[in-house]
């Protein structure tokens, strides 16, 4: 076996792992800032798909006018779901489970009898492919590779040097300490349950022309989301980043030597094996 | 803990007692019987959920100790040709065995990071009953051909447990001796441990509870009575599944018990029971039935944050209001700004 070969192995399972990281982001910066973890996460990525299945491959937008469309509409969506039902869960875990169930099952059933339950095929926003130092890559895995890239540096951006990131962290770390040094934390969190959403929705908009869209398609990427920020720590941004960089590394080369449902196992085993020694995951503080 | 208002534990056994014989009574269909031996073998699954969850954990991969009970179970019968009676015995024994070592590993977080790790570990015993040892555990086609329950041997005769109506009440014996044992174990003082650990584990370690002991006690016998309803499952549908065993059921379990109210033993009973009927009804709606149901499970979570058990106390509260206006204001937490 070459090394060529395993890099190239590598390559494909970053081209998704990338993806899952975006998804895995939102997971995680929603239950950093309301202690919530939304189990309709994946419903939201499936928004994104249909946004860029309409504007895309129906009316004929152009592809990146849809994404910068599906974040905006995906975004606004978690707005409204923050405002309408979760402020009312901020910190109660328990409770935030069931109603995101609720919500999943809702978004889902509204998918289903909106869209219809068939696989729709977007089609491909560019083709070709393309040759570095020996490596082939498709043009559209590079374009998902370098978009979710550009993304997750913006949301670096934003949270790390904007005032308003900077109130978001805040909230994070310890809300009533935010709210005394004057951040608005209503403001924080429904802003915050937004931006998670629309990296879902970008993550949708990305792989909607890899896979088909269907209303289901949200569960396969939230399960890998739950994996990566169990490997990463809940509610760490660069846990996440580095959780889902080795689910891809694992899932690219293993499925050279194995079957998928095996790398599947292997992928869970390690997990595992990760919280043996370190409970809380990589990032996970007590 | 007879101090604590609400049902007295041995009035509420007494009803559940009652209403469990009086299904055959009322029916023989074998559609309404079949339904009634699933929501008694779902109470049995919520019932030892809830007892794990009153030191304040959710366990996600309670369902999938009911999946080794079940596999258990069916190879001891099939394979090694045992008995039903002595498996039934055993397979839960199997299962909380295993579960000693992933409690270990699970129980040393809490919170959201043991709802986590107990989700992969979930996944992964899904993914083993699903791809391992494909000769025993049957793959993805399943494992089937397993035998209903033998007859049980008796002095003059033997009762056979083909019929629905003997599946019912074999799993109507099995729930009494479960609903027992549980309902016992929350109004003794081995209840008020658990309580304290859900409240403030760090004080009831300082009173001398060996909290992570106790948490892994707590889990192994929950264990237990998953893998005892495991058993009853693998041997009346004669067929196992890993998805059987996977997320879904899994989260049906929890709303069970959380809308029902995770913070009392009833809590389970009312949502197991009110929730399989409502979804007997549902399914009048045809396409727009998870629609419902999932609108449903929000309006009553944000309603009755308490679970729908927080009913009763709380029209009792708005009563009492009423006739005395200034009754709920001489409480200090509602005077403080």
């Amino acid at each position: 076996m070459s090394i060529e070969l395993l890099i190239q192995a590598a390559l494909n399972g970053f081209g998704l792992a990338v993806v899952y990281i975006l998804v895995a982001l939102g997971l995680t910066l929603i239950f950093s800032i309301l202690d919530i973890i939304n189990f309709a996460h994946g419903e939201f990525y499936m928004l994104g798909g249909f946004v860029t299945y309409y504007a895309f491959a129906v009316f004929g937008v152009n592809y990146f006018l849809t994404l910068v469309l599906a974040v905006l509409v995906v975004g606004a969506a978690g707005v409204l779901a923050e405002r309408v039902v979760f402020r009312h869960l901020r910190g109660k875990t328990l409770n935030a489970f069931i109603v995101s169930l609720g919500l999943l099952w809702v978004l889902q059933a509204s998918a289903q009898l909106s869209f219809g339950v068939l696989d729709k095929s977007v089609g491909s926003a560019v083709s070709g492919i393309v040759r570095v130092f020996g490596l082939i890559i498709s043009r559209e895995r590079l374009v998902v590779i370098v978009t979710a890239c550009v993304l997750m540096a913006a949301l670096y951006v934003f949270l790390k040097f904007t005032r308003t990131g900077q109130a978001m962290r805040a909230v994070a770390q310890d809300p009533d300490a935010a709210a005394l040094q004057g951040v608005n934390i209503e403001a924080v969190s429904a802003l915050g349950f937004g931006v998670g959403c629309a990296l879902a929705g970008a993550a949708g908009a990305l792989l909607a022309p890899v896979f088909a869209v269907s209303p289901t398609m949200g569960a396969l990427p939230v399960v890998k989301a739950f994996i990566i920020i169990i490997v990463g720590g809940m509610g760490s941004l660069p846990g996440a980043v580095l959780g889902g960089l080795l689910l891809g590394a694992v899932e690219g080369i293993g499925t050279l030597f194995m079957t998928s449902a095996a790398v599947n196992m292997l992928g869970f085993l390690i997990v595992i094996a990760i919280l043996l020694v370190r409970p809380r995951g990589l990032f996970g503080v007590a | 803990m007879s101090r604590r208002p609400g049902l007295s534990p041995a009035l509420g056994f007494g009803l559940l007692a009652v209403a469990g014989v009086a299904v055959p009574i009322l029916t023989r269909d074998s559609y309404y019987l079949d339904v009634a031996t699933t929501m008694l073998m779902n109470l049995v699954l919520t019932l030892s959920l809830r007892f794990e969850m009153s030191t304040g954990q959710l366990n996600m991969a309670h369902i999938s100790f009911m999946g080794i009970g079940a596999y258990a179970s069916a190879l001891l019968v099939t394979r090694a040709g045992w008995s039903f009676w002595a498996s039934l015995a055993v397979a839960p024994l199997v299962a909380s065995l295993v579960a000693v070592p992933i409690g270990r590993i699970a129980l040393r977080v809490s919170g959201p990071y043991y709802f986590l790790i107990t989700f992969a570990f979930l996944e992964v015993l899904r993914l083993f009953f699903n791809n391992a040892f494909v000769d025993y555990l049957g793959g993805p086609s399943g494992l089937v051909e397993i035998p209903r329950p033998h007859p049980l041997p008796l002095t003059g005769g033997a009762i056979g447990f083909t019929s629905k109506l003997a599946q019912y009440w074999l799993m109507y014996a099995l729930f009494l001796v479960a609903a027992a044992v549980l309902i016992r174990l929350e109004y003794s003082r081995f209840g008020l441990v658990a309580s304290a650990i859900r409240q403030r584990d760090l004080l009831a370690e300082t009173l001398g509870v060996s909290v992570t002991r106790y948490k892994l006690g707590v889990f192994v016998l929950g264990s237990f009575f998953a893998g005892l309803a495991g058993v009853f499952f693998a041997h009346s549908h004669q067929v196992l599944h890993s998805s059987d065993f996977g997320l879904e059921p899994m989260v049906l379990l929890v709303v069970f018990t959380v809308i029902g109210g995770a913070q009392s033993v009833w809590g389970p009973v009312v949502g197991t029971l009110v929730l399989s009927v409502t979804s007997e009804f549902l399914r009048e709606l045809h396409h727009y039935e998870i629609l419902v149901y999932g609108a449903v499970l929000m309006v009553v979570m944000l309603v009755f944050p308490e679970g729908l058990v927080s009913l009763p106390g709380r029209i009792a509260h708005a009563l009492a209001r009423r006739r005395r206006p200034n009754a709920g204001t001489t409480v200090g937490a509602r005077v403080a700004p």
